[in-house]
Order: C-alpha cells, then structure tokens, then sequence
C-alpha cells in the first residue's frame, strides 16, 4: 500500500453540500474530506453526479448550500481570489479540452506564465520537464488535433501539474480513450499516486483503483451511498445499489 | 483636364477611401470585439448595455449615424482636432466604427458561441481569470472560426465609406463626383473606373481574409 | 417590454440625429416659389409646329409627349418640393418655352430628373429628347452631347449671413467654404482658393444648414441657385453678387440632331423678342434688373 504524509488537517473538506440544477437535486447532503495524499476514486451510475462533485470542488460548478474548503480555506465567490485557489486544483477532463490554438508546448506554459507570472525560459523548461514525463515532449511543437487521444490527455495531465497544485481532479480521464490507449494514461495517473499527490478520480477503471486508490466512494442518486477500501469495496459491497452496480460493470 | 489628371484624382480618392477605411477598421474590430466581451461577461449590465448598442445602433441606417456624428457631436461640441477636414475624417470614421462593430461584435459571438465550453473550463480550471479565459483562449478561437464571416463584414464596410463623401470627406465617390463633373464626355468610362477600383479593394480584402482563414485555421 | 426599451432608445437616438440635421431652418421645402411674383407665365404653344427632319422631335411627335431632363434639387432653378407632381424654378420655365415653340403644351412634358452623372447618358440613349439643368456648355460635354443656348450665363458666387464682411472670393482665406462634392465650384475654390477651407457635402441644404448655424462662413456656387436660397431665408441670407466665374447655361440635345438644335436657338430668340424670358426669370428669380438673356450660340 502506499504511503503518504499525512497531515492533521484534511486537504479537501465538503460539508453538507447540496447542489441543484433548478428542481432536480444534483448533489444531496455531501460530506467528504480528503487527506494531503490521499487518493480517492468515485464511482457510480450515469447521472449520479460524480462530475458535478467533482466539478464543485474547484467552483466550476457553483454550490447551492453547504461548504467546501481547499487546504482549510473556504472557496471565494468569484474574481482574483477564485482564479489563484483553482490555480491550486488541477483539473484533468474526460474530453481533454486542451487549447485547440496553442501549441502542445503552449498549452502546458500558458497558465505558470500568466497565473504565475513565470518568466517564458523557466516555464518552457518545466514544461518540457513534464513532457518528458508524460511522455510526449517529442511533440511539444505539434498541436492538440495533431496527437492522437492518449497522448493529447497526458498532455492534459501535464498541464494541470505544470501549475504545482495541491489536489487533482480526474473526471472520467480514460473513457473518452480507444481501449489500447487506456494504460498508457493510467500509467501515468498511477505514478502520480504514488509520488504522493492529492487525487479525486472518477473512473470505472478498477484495476486503477486497486492498484492506487486509498478509498473508494460511491454516489446514486446524488448521495455517497458507500465509502470503503478498494479491495473491500469490490469483493464485499455493502449497499443494494453498490452490490447491483458492481453486478452490472463485472459482466462485461 | 486629360486623362492623367483625372487618374490623379482618383488616386487621391482611392487614398480617401482607403485611410477611412484603415482607421475604421481598426475601431470596429477594437469596439466589436469589446461589444462581444461584454455581451458573454458575467455582469448583467454589461450583457444588457451591450445588446442595447447593437440592437439600436445595428437597426440605425448608417447615413443617420454619420448625421449623428457630422452634425450632433459638433453640436455637443465634441471636436476631435482643429482643423475641419480632418475632424470630419474623424466623425465619418466613428461613424463606421460604431456602426460596424455591431456586426462584428455579432460575428464574433457566434464564433464565440461555436468554440467548445470546455475550452472555457480548461481555462478556468487552470486559474485564468475571466478576462484572460476571453483574450487567450475563447476570443482568438472565435476569431478564427470566424474570418469569412468577419471578411464579408469588413468588405460591406469599405464599400459603406462611399458614404462619408456626403459628409465633407473626399474618397472614391467624391473623385467620381468631381471627374464626372469635368469629363462630362467620360461618364459611362468614369462610373465603370470607379466599380472597378471597389472591385480591386474588395478582392485584395478577400483574398486576404482567405489567407488569414488558410494560415489560422484551428484544426480540432 | 424589452422591445419597447430599444424602440424608444433608437426613436431618441433618431430624434437627436434629425433635429440636428434639420435645425434653424433647412429650406422649406413648399416654399420653392420663395421669389414668385404673380401668375404662371403661359407660353403660346406652336400649333403649327413641324420639325419632322429630327428624329427625337419626330418621336416625341408620335408619342405625343416630350421628355426632358432636369433638377429636382435646385430651388429657383429645377426643383420639386416634396409633395408636388411637377417641378417648378426658371429651368421649368425655358423647358415650357422651348417646348411650346416645339408644339408642345405643359401637359405634354415628361418630366425626368437628372443630375451630373446622368445627364450625358440620358441624352446619348433616348431616356430624355432634352436636358435644362443647370447644364454648364463646355468643350467636353460638346464631345458627346450638343447644346442650343446659352439662356443665362451662371457666375460663381458667394451665399453668406446678412451681416457677413464677405464680399469676394478674395475674402475666403481663413474662412469655411461650403460647396457640394465633386462639383465644379467645388473644385474651382480647391484650386484657385486653396486658403479657404473647404467643406463639401452631397447636397447645398447641408451647406445652407450649416451657414445658418454659423459652422461655416459662407456657400458657394452658381449664383442662380444660390438665389433661391437667399429668397428662401427671409433676409438672414445674402447672395454676395461678386461673381468669379461664367457659367453659361445651355439646353443639352442629342448630339447631331441640327434641326433640333436650331429649332430650340430660335425659341431662345424669340423668348427675348416676346418676353417670354423675362417672365419667366421674374416668375421664378425674381427682379431681372441689371439681368440679360445671353446672346445664343449657334456653333
Ligand atoms: N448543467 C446541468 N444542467 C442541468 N442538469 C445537469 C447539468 N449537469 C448535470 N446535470 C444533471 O445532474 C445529474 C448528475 O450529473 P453528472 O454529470 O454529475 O453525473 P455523472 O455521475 O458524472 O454521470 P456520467 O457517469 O454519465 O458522467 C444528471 O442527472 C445530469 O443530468
Ligand atoms: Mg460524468
């Protein structure tokens, strides 16, 4: 299992939050801190609202009640304020959107060298750092269009670490992939797992949370039904809806 | 008066017609673009100012625009130089610009509405803020979703600057105006001259914007 | 609602533009006949008129009506108030002359309007038998179209505020000139003025507006029309009587057709031997004191 600093405070924390998209009711009574390295993986049927939670988490979706804290700070409402905190929280997309008009290189420099005001030199150069990592720096001049699916959500990857945030947010990051792709993007999720970043993931991919994830917690119907070890989780379900969930995936 | 002085005049006209334009273009794209803004910003009040301007500026015949400007901001006492021909180059040329960017502000939008609201996320999500997510990313996406369009835009408004010749501005119409008046014997040749220069314009703004569209064009 | 909003933004965005456009006064635009004193003139139309050896009379003949091109736009000379069927100014009234003298009555005239750019096409394709619009003879014109007359000789000249100290163009450096763009006066303070600012506009009422609310210093073209204006301002406006050029006005006629050319000459002739002419200036201008009919032309 991995090993993580754990600090006192927890690194995310919601508190009865609720969420609405006019009378439906996205999120219902959401209470979950994650811990400074911890990784989480959220799993559960369409249209439970592991996106909306997720996107709650760096504002990207306002909340109707409640509270969420980043690193023991409540999320501001708007302005520069706002900007600078999700400037700590990576995002990473299930359609990769990276900037159809940048370069790949631009794509990953962009935000420390207008967030973070890095000068252009120092930015290119961790930036060509992470590419390496990911595995893509010999495209660093193409752009976005030009690289094929994997690469283009490792790259998406690398964007959001090149801002050094304290938690990443992973929603859905492999299902938009053909199946030989999948690992390839994994991979690198796992690696960061295991150098002790923060991670939200929504994923259906259980080798993933087997391997990686210290918790798992799953939604229906807009509530945490169930929150557990992986193993646990998988082998013995709690919850009706965990049970008949997990029935329905394991089939296929 | 021989043939050589009468394709002076009309250098001097095309000249005219092509410095309104220049300047008008910039305002237009500079004001349409900020219309645009505006009109997708999270302000309410912003968003209502903005539509309010294109929706009665949009519906105003240009010719009453230039009147406003030629005739109500000397009125208002609104001058913007001393001497009197170039201040009314000044007011035919805010005339076009506030007209024009109505359209381009309304090009724009729909480029900015085409461009995919992940973009927009991405840019957030990494902590841009509002006015950087629309100068960086939505904005020069939408700009170039948009260049034909935007071309037809800028091409009606060169051939719009025919109308600052009522308006004590001398460009192309004007040099037609003066050459028919003095080669009365040329009138048919005159009028065709001047279609054709329009022409020349018009295709070189084409072919530009074609090239634009060419060199600028975002593959997704 | 909203709707509603925007209506009344852009009616007051609309007002605020026409009331300054039309402030003080443009020309009223029924007041044409500002100078008119008395009846109509009623020239004797030729019964007997034959002139079938021209081909435009011949045609005209036929269809029992003759068209003729002129302003619409120049008060006292070839102007329509809105509203009107007919134009009315002293071109009507040489057009009417000339006419009768052709055996043709008021009735049977077309009226067409035509303005610079028009007035040689119209006559090289038939869309008008003659021309009587402020239609200035010179050598290019003479290259595709003929003209009989002169009927007046225009001058150049200077339209200023009742108290102005303009008494000649000598007078203009330093001051604003306002003329129509593209036109000869225009062009003639341009190069020979080039002290005075110029301002041109599509049309004289601009320039008169802008007399009148002191933007510039005076107006400038044919004297003739500049008249009309004066008449209609009700002594605010002057007409300067320097004037620094000739401008003979001519009827224009299909190049070539001689008879036609002729015939028309000898109208002109005889409006000044019966009286006709002067009838029709004092109907239309006003007072033809120190006023003479040219001699014609018979190139
Ligand atoms: N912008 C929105 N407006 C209205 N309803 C929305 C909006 N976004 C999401 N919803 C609704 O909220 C619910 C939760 O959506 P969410 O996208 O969070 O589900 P999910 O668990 O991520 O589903 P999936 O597995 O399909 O991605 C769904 O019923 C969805 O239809
Ligand atoms: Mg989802």
């Amino acid at each position: 299992m991995i090993q993580h600093t754990s600090e006192q405070r927890p690194l995310v924390q919601m508190r009865q939050v609720q969420k609405f998209f006019g009378d439906f009711q996205a999120l219902k009574d959401i209470d979950l801190d994650i811990q400074a390295g911890e990784v989480v993986v959220v799993i559960g049927p369409s249209g439970s609202g592991k996106s909306t939670l997720c996107r709650t988490i760096n504002r990207l979706e306002t909340i109707d009640s409640g509270e969420i804290l980043i690193d023991g700070e409540k999320l501001p409402e708007e302005g520069a304020r706002l900007a600078k905190l999700r400037s700590d929280v990576g995002m990473v997309f299930q359609s990769f959107n990276l900037f159809a008009h940048k370069t790949i290189l631009e794509n990953v420099t962009l935000g420390p060298m207008k967030v973070r005001r890095l000068p252009a030199a120092k930015a290119k150069e961790e930036a060509m750092a992470l590419l390496e990592r990911v595995g893509v720096a010999h495209q660093a001049q193409k752009y976005p269009a030009q690289l094929s699916g994997g690469q283009q959500q490792r790259v998406a990857i690398a964007r959001a670490l090149a801002m050094k945030p304290k938690v990443m947010l992973f929603d859905e990051p492999t299902s938009a992939l053909d199946p030989e792709m999948i690992n390839e993007v994994l991979d690198v999720m796992v690696t960061l797992a295991k150098e002790g970043m923060t991670m939200v993931v929504v994923t259906h991919e259980m080798g993933f949370a087997r391997k990686a994830a210290n918790r798992v917690v799953f939604m229906a119907d807009g509530q945490i039904v169930e929150v557990a070890e992986p193993e646990e989780f998988f082998t013995n379900p709690q919850s009706a809806r965990a049970k008949d969930f997990l029935s329905k995936i394991l089939t296929h | 008066m021989d043939i050589f002085d009468l394709s002076g005049l009309f250098l001097s006209g095309a000249w005219g017609t092509l410095r309104l334009f220049l300047l008008a273009l910039v305002g237009s794209l500079a004001l349409g673009t900020l219309l645009a803004a505006m009109r997708v910003s999270p302000t309410p009040v912003l968003r209502g100012a903005a539509a309010t301007y294109v929706t009665v500026v949009r519906n105003t015949p240009l010719t009453l625009v230039m009147f406003f400007c030629a005739f109500g901001l000397p009125i208002l006492d609104i001058q913007f130089a001393s001497d009197r021909g170039l201040n009314s180059f000044f007011y035919a040329s805010l005339a076009l610009s506030a007209y024009t960017a109505c359209f381009v502000a309304e090009t724009l939008r729909s480029g900015i509405a085409a461009i995919p609201v992940g973009q927009a996320e991405a840019a957030r999500a990494i902590g841009l803020s509002f006015r950087q997510t629309l100068s960086l990313i939505v904005l020069p996406q939408a700009f170039r979703t948009v260049i034909p369009p935007l071309g037809s835009v800028v091409i009606a408004m060169l051939k719009n600057t025919s109308i600052a010749s009522a308006f004590n501005n001398r460009e192309l119409i004007s040099a037609m105006r003066s050459g028919i008046e003095i080669r009365g014997d040329m009138v048919i040749t005159i009028l065709i001259a001047t279609a054709l220069i329009y022409l020349v314009l018009a295709l070189g703004l084409g072919r530009i914007f074609d090239l634009l569209e060419r060199k600028l064009v975002i593959l997704r | 609602m909203k709707k509603i909003t925007f209506l009344t933004a852009a009616l007051a965005a609309g007002a605020l533009t026409l009331s300054a456009c039309g402030q003080e006064g443009t020309p009223d635009a029924g007041g044409g006949e500002g100078a008119a004193a008395g009846d109509a003139p009623v020239y004797e139309v030729a019964e007997d008129a034959d002139f079938s050896e021209s081909d435009t009379w011949e045609a005209a003949q036929s269809n029992g009506t003759l068209t003729i091109g002129v302003r619409f736009d120049q008060p006292g000379l070839g102007n329509r108030p809105a509203g009107a069927d007919v134009p009315e100014g002293f071109d009507i009234e040489i057009a009417k002359l000339v006419a009768a003298h052709l055996g043709f009555a008021p009735e049977e005239i077309e009226w067409v309007e035509t303005v610079s750019a028009n007035r040689e096409p119209f006559l090289q394709n038939g869309t008008v038998d003659l021309v009587v619009a402020t239609y200035t003879i010179n050598d290019e014109r003479k290259q595709v179209v003929d003209f009989a007359g002169p009927y007046y000789v225009a001058g150049q000249d200077l339209l200023v505020a009742e108290d102005s100290d303009i008494a000649g163009p000598e007078d203009l450096a330093g001051t604003s000139v306002c003329s129509v763009d593209g036109s000869t006066p225009a062009q003639r303070i341009a190069e020979e003025y080039p002290e005075a600012d110029l301002v041109t506009y599509d049309v004289y009422s601009k320039c008169v507006t802008d007399l009148q609310s002191g933007s510039v210093d005076a107006v400038t073209t044919d004297d003739a029309i500049l008249r009309g204006y004066a008449a209609q301002s009700d002594g605010a406006l002057k007409v300067v009587g320097n004037p620094f050029s000739d401008e003979p006005y001519g009827v224009g006629l299909p190049k070539d057709d001689q008879v036609l050319r002729d015939a028309v000459n000898d109208a002109l002739d005889e409006a000044r031997d019966n009286g006709y002419w002067t009838e029709a200036f004092e109907y239309t201008l006003g007072d033809s004191s120190g006023v003479e009919q040219p001699e014609v032309d018979r190139y």
